[in-house]
């Protein structure tokens, strides 16, 4: 069997997700004994457009982006989201709350510094409402996170390649938090999304004294209502309420008729 | 008793510290609470805590656990290597007493060799608490089912500027040799007795039914409101079953290396608030709603397991009270609550809190979940999704299975299912058909004859063939129900001569569903077998000369005496409730109905906790029940 080859492409994202594939160290040779990686900006100068599985950083931002996914996926046989931004749409889709036109006036002609791109018809600086991947396309796999978990990163290929169900869990942060031994998050003055937000990361941030704050997205049925009840009891008003569950989430608040 | 000064004390644990052949695990202080964990030194030990965040079930039954590590390639699997020794220190009563609830647990019927390892390599120091969580509440629980026989091997009771301590076993007093230690004096004693009861007497909070009325009160509230209107703030976030001592639930997953090749069987926590608990292949998920998962861990604590083990699984450490954020969890509060609508209960005085001292001499057998290795002599395919598989055990051994049992067949690097056995006994195969809906199956679909694979069991209770002698058997079976059931038809039709009449009824989706075709035209055609056979649809131009119509539409075409007939009754977990109506209606006796239900399955021994029907095992007690015996179940035929 000849190795599936490869490719990364980065849209609206820091690349902070494919620093996490680069991160795999001694790991990424045995990465590189199933696949081959024939494009990857972040570690290699190469490039190929010939490729069998296309790896996704970043979210939809602009009109030529949906071009560019829409090509993508005719060439790859299997698509993978790595990160928030490309499953959810990012912290950046917060910027959904306003037209995508005003956006623009306000980056690239009245913020400080845009002199040089004001009246600038660029297609680079054209915006629509910020998508997720599977909004525009297919996608095979979605691997979630702000940043991706390494190891997860190493277990869905490993999934993907022995024709397996992704070992994404469908339980909440709290889980892996309490085996963590965890002091929980509420009982220290902070609020944490933990009890709805999708398990697999280990709960890295209340492990290490931070809130949760469902970078993953949710689980399939977060029980968002007893949620909001908890944070209101231990003193969110509905505006913090709001704004802990959107940071990451935005999707879910549009999805759900929010805008 | 022994007395011991603080210094001596401190000196002790520091040697045992310095002993390279000890892991020493003490409680420490995490912020403001507490955590068990390795001692690096006798003043990191916190033997004035209140309670720990997890409790020390972690030792015996951790977070992630590896249960083996496997090679795909030679299919060979071999046990984790066994862990240094360990002390640990700081236990308290009631976590003690949550051990030998876990104790009994894992040594029932199948010995749990994983656990009993872990266990026997262990030496448990107790503590007396000073303090009690806010939530604690195991005086009442004591004061009710009384103070128990401890399991412990060194027992610390703090007399203020001493230590009395009490060995428990042999073991525990070779250990104490290794301290500066003088024997105690009456007052001493007497000073620690108070000491004992002043801890019981700290942690009560006002419970206004005790432990052993508890099943009586659980079982009259079963329908109550109370459940909803608790469960309605409920996050299903799992953490009432994570902290609490005496869950002991855990999910099995097989991970495999980046070389695609090696990788290791583990188990982990879970717990019966989690969505998936019990979730199977289709998408069913029979403790859908929060309610039901919410019921279903005070119903354990309270009623299932004491029936089961005859102890109440709670033992007050408030854990669970602690780590629920909208506070529901507590068990105090709930007992109170459903307490205010019914106070008429009767306690069971079979029922303790704590089981007798532990037996650690216990062995194991064979290890409960190595599989052994088996090979694929023949595969068919039945159907677009179902193929056939004979298997052989390379050991050369048969299976020795009686109709109805299943096994866990395995794969490395997949995982396992249970599949019933659906040939008669005897020979040196077996026989399963298996459908491909998930990780395993479809695995297992891929396979070529020759291919090796795991086999564990057989498991679960099979018909009893020899209670159903001399009597007719109407067999009614659904879709897949079919086959387990085969292995008993041809039992029975190898045993003619035992067994009055035989009246088969079968009935699946549509003709290209049909299983056994050939197998069934020869029982069409068997003297003293009446066969009917049903499709829900039958597409236009399909061939089929059987019926059309739910199974239920083929029962009128069979008639018997019930009181003389046994019905055999498997398939979907829907057809139950129609087919069992008609046959009471028939006047058929609850107890001529044998039924086998099925549910998720992880471990197939009685250990993971995923198979139950309320307190019912699946996996153990059956898959086949007699009607009358589950029927009063709620989740059954629900
Ligand atoms: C007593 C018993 C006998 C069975 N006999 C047969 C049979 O003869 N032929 C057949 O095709 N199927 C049978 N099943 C159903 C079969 O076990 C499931 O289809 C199978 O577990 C699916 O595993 P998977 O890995 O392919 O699916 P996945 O969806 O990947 O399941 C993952 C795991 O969940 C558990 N699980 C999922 N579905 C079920 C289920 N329906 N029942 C129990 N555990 C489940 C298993 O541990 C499984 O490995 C039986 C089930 C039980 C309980
Ligand atoms: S800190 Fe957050 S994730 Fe951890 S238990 Fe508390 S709510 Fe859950
Ligand atoms: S703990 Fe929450 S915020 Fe942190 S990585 Fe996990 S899902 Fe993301
Ligand atoms: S149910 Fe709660 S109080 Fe009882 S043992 Fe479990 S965690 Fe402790
Ligand atoms: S079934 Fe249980 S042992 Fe298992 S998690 Fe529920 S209450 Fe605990
Ligand atoms: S800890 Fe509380 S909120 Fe979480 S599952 Fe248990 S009862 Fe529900
Ligand atoms: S207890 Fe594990 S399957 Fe029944």
């Amino acid at each position: 069997m000849s190795k599936p080859k490869v490719a990364f492409f980065d849209f609206a994202s820091c690349e902070g997700c494919q620093l996490q594939v680069v991160n795999l160290e001694e790991a990424i040779l045995d990465v590189l004994a199933l696949v081959d990686i024939v494009s990857f900006r972040e570690a290699m100068k190469e490039h190929s457009d010939d490729y069998d599985i296309a790896i996704i950083e970043g979210s939809i931002a602009r009109p030529i982006d949906i071009d560019r996914i829409k090509k993508i996926r005719e060439q790859a046989s299997i698509l993978i989201t790595i990160g928030a931004c490309a499953h959810l749409g990012g912290v950046q889709r917060l910027g959904n709350q306003w037209d995508a036109e005003a956006n623009k006036v306000e980056v690239y002609e009245r913020h400080p510094g845009s002199e040089i791109t004001k009246g600038d018809s660029n297609p680079y600086f054209a915006q629509i409402k910020h998508r997720a991947v599977s909004e525009i396309v297919k996608v095979d796999a979605a691997i979630p996170g702000c940043p991706i978990d390494s190891d997860e990163f190493g277990k869905v290929l490993v999934a993907l390649l022995t024709g397996k169900k992704l070992p994404i869990p469908d339980y909440p942060v709290c889980v892996e938090c309490k085996k963590n031994e965890n002091i929980c998050v509420f009982e220290t003055g902070g609020f944490c999304m933990g009890p709805v937000a999708r398990a697999g990361c280990g709960a890295p941030c209340p492990t290490h004294g931070g809130e949760c704050e469902a970078c993953r997205g949710y689980v399939d049925h977060p029980h968002t209502q007893a949620h909001a009840e908890v944070l209101k009891k231990y003193g969110l008003s509905p505006n913090e309420i709001m704004t802990k569950r959107t940071m990451y989430n935005y999707r879910d608040f549009e999805d759900k008729g929010g805008d | 008793m022994k007395i011991i000064s603080k210094q001596d004390f401190d000196a002790f644990i520091n040697a045992l510290i310095q002993d390279e052949s000890l892991d020493v695990e003490g409680v420490k202080a995490k912020g403001d609470k507490f955590v068990f964990g390795p001692l690096d030194s006798a003043t990191e030990l916190r033997l004035d805590y209140d309670v720990t965040i997890l409790p020390p079930k972690k030792y015996y039954l951790p977070q992630y656990e590896t249960m083996m590590h496997f090679d795909i390639s030679t299919g060979k699997a071999t046990a984790p290597a066994m862990d240094t020794k360990k002390v640990i220190v700081g236990v308290h009563p009631y976590d003690l007493i949550a051990i030998q609830q876990m104790d009994k647990y894992f040594f029932d019927t199948n010995v749990d060799d994983i656990y009993l390892q872990k266990r026997k390599n262990s030496l448990l120091i107790g503590v007396m608490p000073a303090k009690a969580s806010e939530k604690a509440f195991y005086g009442d629980l004591m004061k009710d089912a009384g103070t128990p026989e401890l399991h412990f091997d060194l027992m610390i009771t703090d007399l203020g500027v001493l230590y009395a301590i009490l060995p428990g076993t042999p073991e525990g007093a070779e250990l104490l040799q290794r301290a500066t230690s003088r024997d105690a004096q009456p007052q001493e004693i007497e000073a620690a007795k108070n000491k004992r009861q002043e801890a019981i007497d700290r942690a009560t909070r006002g419970l206004k039914v005790g432990p052993k009325a508890w099943h009586s009160l659980l079982s009259n509230n079963y329908m109550s409101s109370v459940w909803k209107e608790m469960s309605d703030q409920c996050l299903a976030c799992g953490s009432c079953t994570l902290v609490c001592p005496t869950c002991f639930c855990y999910d099995v997953n097989d991970e495999v290396g980046l070389d695609l090749n090696t990788g290791v069987r583990t188990r982990t926590w879970d717990g019966c608030l989690l969505r998936d608990f019990t979730k199977v292949a289709p998408g069913e998920i029979f403790r859908e709603d929060i309610v039901e998962r919410y019921r279903h861990r005070i119903n354990r604590k309270g009623k299932y397991l004491p029936d089961a083990m005859g102890f109440v699984a709670c033992v007050g450490c408030g854990r669970c009270s602690s780590a629920c954020i909208p506070d529901i969890a507590d068990p105090v509060n709930l007992i109170n609550k459903l307490a205010e609508a019914t106070m008429d209960t009767i306690p069971d005085a079979n029922v303790g809190h704590v089981p007798e001292k532990s037996d650690l001499g216990i062995v194991a057998s064979d290890s409960l979940y190595i599989p052994r290795t088996a090979t694929i002599r023949r595969m068919m395919k039945l159907t677009k999704t179902e193929t056939f598989f004979e298997i052989g055990l390379d050991d050369g051994q048969p299976l020795g299975h009686v109709p109805g049992q299943f096994v866990e067949v395995s794969i490395y690097g997949v995982g396992e299912a249970p599949i019933s056995v659906s040939s008669p006994p005897g020979g040196n195969t077996f026989q399963i058909i298996v459908r491909n809906v998930g990780d395993l199956t479809n695995k297992l679909h891929s396979l070529s004859e020759g291919d090796k694979i795991g086999i564990r069991g057989p498991f679960g209770t099979g018909f009893d063939t020899e209670d159903m002698k001399g009597k007719n058997i109407l067999f009614i079976g659904g879709g897949l129900g079919i086959v387990p059931m085969r292995s008993l038809i041809k039992y029975v039709l190898n045993n003619r001569a035992d067994y009055g009449k035989v009246m088969i009824l079968y009935g699946c989706k549509d003709p290209s569903e049909l299983l056994f075709k050939d197998e069934i035209a020869q029982w069409e055609n068997t003297p003293g077998v009446e066969m009917h056979r049903t499709v829900d649809t039958c597409a236009e131009g399909e061939s089929w000369d059987g019926q059309v119509g739910v199974i239920t539409t083929i029962m009128p075409m069979v008639t018997f005496d019930p009181l003389n007939t046994i019905a055999v009754v498997v398939g979907p977990p829907i057809m139950y409730r129609f087919v069992n109506r008609d046959l009471l209606n028939m006047g058929m006796p609850e107890e001529n109905i044998i039924v086998s239900l099925e549910r998720r399955m992880k471990c197939g021994v009685g250990k993971c906790g995923h198979c139950q029907i309320n307190g019912i095992y699946v996996c153990k007690e059956g898959p086949v029940f007699n009607y009358k015996d589950i029927k009063d179940e709620p989740e059954a035929f629900q």
